[in-house]
């Protein structure tokens, strides 16, 4: 920032007002978990930024009988609590619950966390994709919605004009699990995530993030574990099947290299499936 | 740009760059030096303080966003001459501080975790910790004075913080 | 009441409160907006010379007050050789090595000014690997090495060598052509080890009266004060050394760094100035537990005698010799250490490259050497088909058996402390069924280590109201002896309550010559001194109050606070009454005291280049961990762990279990998760807490232990340092648990997830160590 400007900041309390920093330039500020370490990587503070954290339509999670929605400045920590307890929706809370630690759960957000288009290790994209979740975008020719994984492919583009307002989720599973793999106990990014669900057709969706640079859904294992009999959802089975059709190009990182990304994810598929089982839908 | 917040129940006016991290205004605006600085980036816990009654790294929190919110530190505990609240009580009773850079953020952490969690196990607590890195103690005598902390509080039938259940 | 009863007690921490309510005022807590702020222009590249400095336009930017260079300190400065520049001069060594550092109104302005600092380096290829410093016709990383002052004789040193240390016993050669014995080869790595402590370095500098003020988060304030009159060519006595409480050392704080620069900054400006680094300069700079290279071959019958061992261990300093010049020693007490050995030889060499240099970590060189040793014991009985245990315990050290300088060890200890710990272990069960389908293992080692003794001195002033007021220069860093050990040990002598000892904190106008806390040595030297002081306080009280009740001094004693005739509780008076009476006719009562170490004999002609040459309070541990290894992602948790350790006499039992847990921990995290890798450009890879993985509440277990007391020890009251040792065999115990778990030699640390599941799957490489010569002798200077 050039020396004697003072730095834009606008808390928002209505989204057009959020819009209107928007076109001005600013940045969008959630919890500031990740912003507020660019200094450290050698990247300025915005001159701008809009803060979202007063909008009260982005604060909230509602949750009715077949949809759920989740506002872009809620927490991990809101986000799992609100959830807490609703059949299908276990990999969700897993990932709110799990993510980063329990500082930094109070803190960050849900529209941050997929906003991080650098941060591969997100706890809750794969969890979002195996929603099948939609976003919602406020962009500056008005709202828009877009499936997750398309989201997630174009966010970098998509973001230089929109906001993301909302998180829609069909309430069409009966279980999910979301398996994350941290060298440590917790504490660190995991090196391999994967999200499994169930659908009310019995069709298994399953999603792996922090192996590639951005999260996806593993359409081989789904198909392969679709095309064989119900008794597919056997964890050792299951383990095969991730074996066979591990089409993932694992990235290296400083905390661990590609080979090891892709080499756990058979193992975490039979957790993940082993966790599937002993949820109230699947029990 | 000029923030206003409650900073251990006073009001605080800062003046200046609303993305300052609120850890910069605590240590060499307000001198309250128990919120310590040490990672910057929301992993060891060390600058934990309360703001709205929830325990939240003080490294990454722009003041911007604490306009209107009420902030406790370490310094706000337990001030003057009060006694130090009952989780400080049993880790001092328990020898668990060495160095003692990491205590004021894990004391600001687990005095929430224990008024919030009255019934926590052993294993509740360490994952509770898992943003409070502490270099000395090995954590273990930590742990010990919570699961006191708890023990205590639920013989006496209160929740930490002298709140009746 | 006897001195030991009145001594040994688990007091409680003085400083506990204060700590706990955010209210210690640690070094970096005390800046002041009158401050000037320093930072450093430190080098983006890992070798080059420096063409072009040229200040001037920096010292125009706003706010800035001074800018200095090497030129304003060209004294250098080290340990056993003077070749450390306190900012470089001409020459650039490693990546983040300071060059010039300018002091300005705030922070942000000095950072600023950096920008307007013309530098022109002309980049040479780095000497990235001890491999690539031992060819023989590799850059020298420093080319005037021969030039550089020699501060303690007797090394052997070579180019890129910066220190050779050699110890040799017996007929080697002979040992290893007996025809009844097998011949046992190991290799091994080891990475650096961060210290993380949560406090960085930090100094705040100012100009009193033509003297040097520093206040600073070290360890040792007299090697600051000396380093810093070395640097600025002054004499040392007008350095002034004072220490706040310090947040963590663990040894990172055993040498000087950048603690001169703000007394330079001071002289130049007439203000007071504060440097800290960043974490990320405080881990990109990390004075590291040094990366190793272990070969170690043993001569082994088929009755299970060590009849011969040699071993070369290749020891990263980095761009400076530091620490480990004088840790070479280390390796003739700590890999020669443990077994009883027919024939030996070591050689230890520290070896230059172009990286940040490294310094002393808890249980220095001991940690890597114990790991080794222990792996190389565990494939010795692997090769040899003996039980790990029954192996340990028919070759541990006893009384009467010679180490590797020819030092005779005192005691059966070891021996016993195996015994302990099987007993320990009977108590608390083991944890097999933890596994839960995991891969399971156990190991039980052991570990050799020292006190590092050497100079201490105390002063003891009797207060008119019956307190004592301890004058050392100690340093509380956390481990709690000045808030435990030593006001308990004054107190004891005294007859008085701990309370009533007042602990100055370090003061180097104050107090005589300290070596430093570390090395476990402050308990014992810092002790010693004390009670030494307190015989002269005692002489002196009893003597006035003998005069005082008609008394022979001889049968008088000290006790609640009092001076009372022995045979009679109750009688005589209180102290303070015979303080304000010696105070009236004889002057204050004051006592000073002084330690050092007795020198223990090694045998002649056995130790080449050691500052010591043999331990003179050796100190052994027993530890036994018990893992669980996930085969799918190569993950170990710990389901157990034992220690038993020798600590002579136990003064504050909760405190020094309270270090063997934190110790353990601190080792579990070298063990197992703490990983430092070089980027190609020299660079250390992981300057944050995002990518250095410090171990976690969930990573610890609970430490079961048992305090073997009686072993010989020359400190006060028969003490062993106990806040050093047990970090020292948990590399030994993890490393030879996981090998036995998966069924596969290890022989590098840390295991990480990744590392495990590599040798599981047999796909982890070997050591290579083609630099170090097939014959041992080729890996000497001669």
């Amino acid at each position: 920032m050039a020396p004697g400007v003072e730095r834009s900041f606008t808390a928002a309390s209505t989204l057009e007002e959020a819009m209107a920093a928007r076109r001005q330039g600013a940045a969008v500020l959630a919890g500031g978990t990740c912003m507020m370490r660019d200094p450290r990587r050698g990247i300025d503070l915005p001159e701008a930024v809009v803060a979202l954290h007063r909008i009260p339509a982005l604060s909230k999670v509602e949750i009715e009988p077949d949809h759920v929605v989740i506002g872009a400045a809620v927490t991990h920590v809101v986000l799992g609590r609100a959830l807490h307890g609703a059949a299908g929706f276990e990999g969700l809370v897993a990932a709110a619950q799990g993510a980063a630690n329990p500082g930094i759960r109070r803190v960050a957000t849900v529209g941050g966390n997929l906003c991080a288009f650098d941060f591969a290790a997100a706890d809750l994209s794969p969890a979002l994709l195996v929603c099948e979740a939609t976003v919602e975008l406020e962009t500056f020719k008005g709202p828009k919605l877009l499936g997750i994984s398309d989201f997630l492919k174009d966010r970098h583009t998509l973001l230089t004009e929109a906001i993301v307002t909302r998180i829609h989720l069909r309430r069409d599973l009966i279980a999910s699990a979301h398996i994350r793999l941290p060298l440590r106990k917790a504490g660190d990014y995991p090196v391999a995530i994967v999200s499994l669900a169930v659908d009310k057709d019995k069709r298994c969706r399953i999603a792996v993030g922090s192996v590639e640079p951005v999260a996806r859904r593993w359409t081989a294992l789904e198909q392969a574990m679709a095309a064989g009999p119900p008794s597919a959802l056997d964890p050792e089975r299951a383990a095969g099947f991730a074996l066979e059709h591990n089409d993932f190009q694992g990235r290296d990182g400083r905390e661990a290299e590609g080979w090891y990304r892709r080499q756990v994810l058979p193992p975490l598929v039979k957790r993940g499936v082993a966790a599937l089982l002993k949820t109230e839908g699947l029990a | 740009m000029t923030v206003t917040f409650q900073l251990n129940g006073e009001d605080c006016r800062f003046h200046g760059d609303p993305m300052t991290p609120l850890v910069d205004i605590l240590r060499q605006e307000r001198f309250l030096t128990g919120t310590k600085a040490v990672c910057r980036e929301g992993f060891c816990g060390a600058c934990t303080v309360h703001v709205d009654d929830e325990a939240v790294p003080s490294c990454l929190k722009p003041v911007g966003l604490v306009e209107g919110c009420a902030v406790t530190t370490i310094e706000g505990l337990s001030s003057g001459n009060q006694a130090l609240h009952p989780l400080q009580a049993n880790l001092e009773a328990a020898d668990a501080v060495q160095c003692g850079m990491c205590f004021p953020g894990m004391v600001m952490s687990l005095s929430a975790f224990v008024r919030d969690n009255p019934h926590a196990s052993r294993p509740e607590i360490k994952a509770a910790m898992v943003g409070n890195i502490c270099r000395c103690t090995g954590y273990e005598r930590i742990v010990d004075a919570v699961a006191d902390c708890l023990d205590q509080a639920r013989k006496a039938g209160q929740l930490v913080g002298g709140i009746n259940v | 009441m006897s001195e030991l009863s009145a001594t040994v007690m688990n007091l409680p921490r003085r400083d506990a409160q204060d700590k706990l309510r955010g209210r210690t005022k640690y070094t970096n807590d005390r800046v002041r907006p009158d401050m000037l702020h320093a930072v450093l222009l430190r080098s983006t590249v890992a070798a080059g010379r420096i063409r072009r400095l040229d200040v001037s336009a920096a010292l125009r930017c706003p706010g800035v007050r001074a800018v200095a260079t090497g030129a304003d300190a060209p004294g250098l400065y080290g340990i056993g050789i003077a070749d450390h520049p306190l900012l470089a001069i001409d020459t650039i060594r490693y990546h983040g090595e300071p060059i010039a550092v300018i002091a300005a109104e705030t922070e942000k302005q000095a950072r600023a000014a950096l920008a307007a600092i013309m530098l022109e380096v002309e980049p040479l290829a780095p000497v990235s690997t001890m491999a690539a410093a031992l060819q023989p016709a590799a850059r020298l990383v420093h080319e005037g090495w021969r030039g550089y002052e020699v501060i303690t004789e007797g090394g052997a040193r070579a180019g890129n060598i910066a220190w050779e240390a050699k110890s040799s016993r017996g007929d080697v050669d002979a040992a290893f052509a007996r025809p009844d014995i097998r011949i046992v080869e190991s290799s091994f790595t080891v990475g650096r080890q961060s210290h993380v402590p949560f406090e960085p370095r930090v100094a705040i500098g100012s100009w009193e009266d033509g003297r040097a003020h520093i206040q600073t988060s070290t360890q040792v304030p007299w090697t600051v004060r000396n380093v810093t009159g070395r640097v600025m060519q002054l004499p040392p006595g007008r350095v002034r050394v004072t220490v706040p409480p310090v947040g963590g050392g663990f040894g990172l704080k055993f040498d000087a760094s950048i603690e001169p620069i703000t007394a330079l900054l001071a002289r130049m400006t007439g203000r007071t100035v504060v440097l800290e680094n960043t974490r990320q300069e405080e881990m990109a700079t990390c004075l590291c537990r040094e990366n190793a290279e272990i070969r170690i071959r043993s001569a082994v019958t088929a009755e299970g005698h060590i009849a011969g061992r040699e071993a070369v261990v290749l020891m990263d300093c980095g761009a400076y010799g530091g620490e480990q010049v004088f840790l070479t020693t280390m390796t003739a007490h700590t890999l020669g250490g443990n077994y009883k050995v027919g024939a030996t030889r070591l050689v230890s060499r520290a070896v230059y490259t172009n990286t940040p240099p490294n310094g002393a970590f808890r249980a220095c060189n001991g940690v890597y050497n114990a790991f080794a040793l222990e792996r190389h014991t565990d494939e010795i009985c692997d090769a040899l088909g003996f039980d790990p245990m029954e192996f340990r315990k028919k070759n541990v050290l006893g009384d009467g058996d010679l180490g590797a300088t020819g030092q005779v060890f005192e005691d059966d200890v070891l021996g016993p402390m195996l015994g302990r710990m099987e007993a320990l272990r009977a108590t608390t069960g083991t944890s097999e069924a933890k596994a839960d389908g995991r891969l399971y293992g156990m190991a039980t080692t052991v570990g050799t280590w020292f006190v590092f003794v050497g100079p201490s001195a105390a002063t003891v002033n009797l207060n008119a109201d019956g307190s004592a007021t301890l004058v050392t220069s100690g340093v509380e860093i956390g481990s709690g002896t000045m808030v435990q050990s030593l006001p308990q040990i004054v107190a004891g002598q005294l007859g008085l309550a701990p309370d009533q000892v007042i602990v100055r904190e370090a003061d180097t106008d104050a107090a005589g010559l300290d070596v430093g806390v570390g090395g476990g040595r402050t308990t014992v030297s810092i002790g010693a001194a004390s009670v030494a002081a307190c015989a002269e306080v005692r002489e002196k009280l009893l003597r006035t109050a003998g005069e005082m009740l008609q008394t022979r001094p001889e049968d008088l004693v000290l006790r609640d606070g009092r001076v009372e005739i022995t045979a009679r509780p109750g009688s005589g008076m209180s102290i303070p009454v015979v303080v304000a009476h010696a105070q009236a006719t004889t002057g204050p009562i004051t006592g000073s005291g002084a330690f050092t170490a007795r020198n223990t004999p090694a045998m002649s002609g056995c130790a080449m280049g050691h500052f010591i040459d043999a331990l003179d309070i050796p100190v052994f541990v027993v530890h036994e961990a018990e893992v669980a290894v996930d085969p799918d992602t190569g993950h170990v948790e710990v389901l157990a762990y034992r220690v038993v350790q020798d600590v002579g006499r136990a003064l504050n039992p909760r405190a020094i279990l309270g270090q063997i847990q934190g110790g353990v921990v601190q080792g579990l995290g070298y063990a197992l998760h703490e990983e430092v890798t070089l980027t190609a450009d020299g660079r250390i890879a992981q300057d944050d807490f995002e990518t250095y993985r410090l171990p976690l509440a969930q990573d610890a277990v609970p430490v079961a232990a048992d305090l073997y007391e009686g072993a010989p020890s020359m400190g006060p009251l028969g003490t062993k340092g106990a806040g050093e040792v047990p970090i020292l065999a948990v590399g030994a115990a993890i490393g030879c648990a996981v090998a036995r778990a998966i069924g596969k030699p290890v022989r590098q640390l840390p295991l990480t997830p990744p590392r495990v599941l590599r040798l599981l799957h047999e796909r982890e490489p070997p050591p290579e160590l083609s630099h170090i010569a097939p014959g041992w002798a080729a890996n000497t200077l001669g």
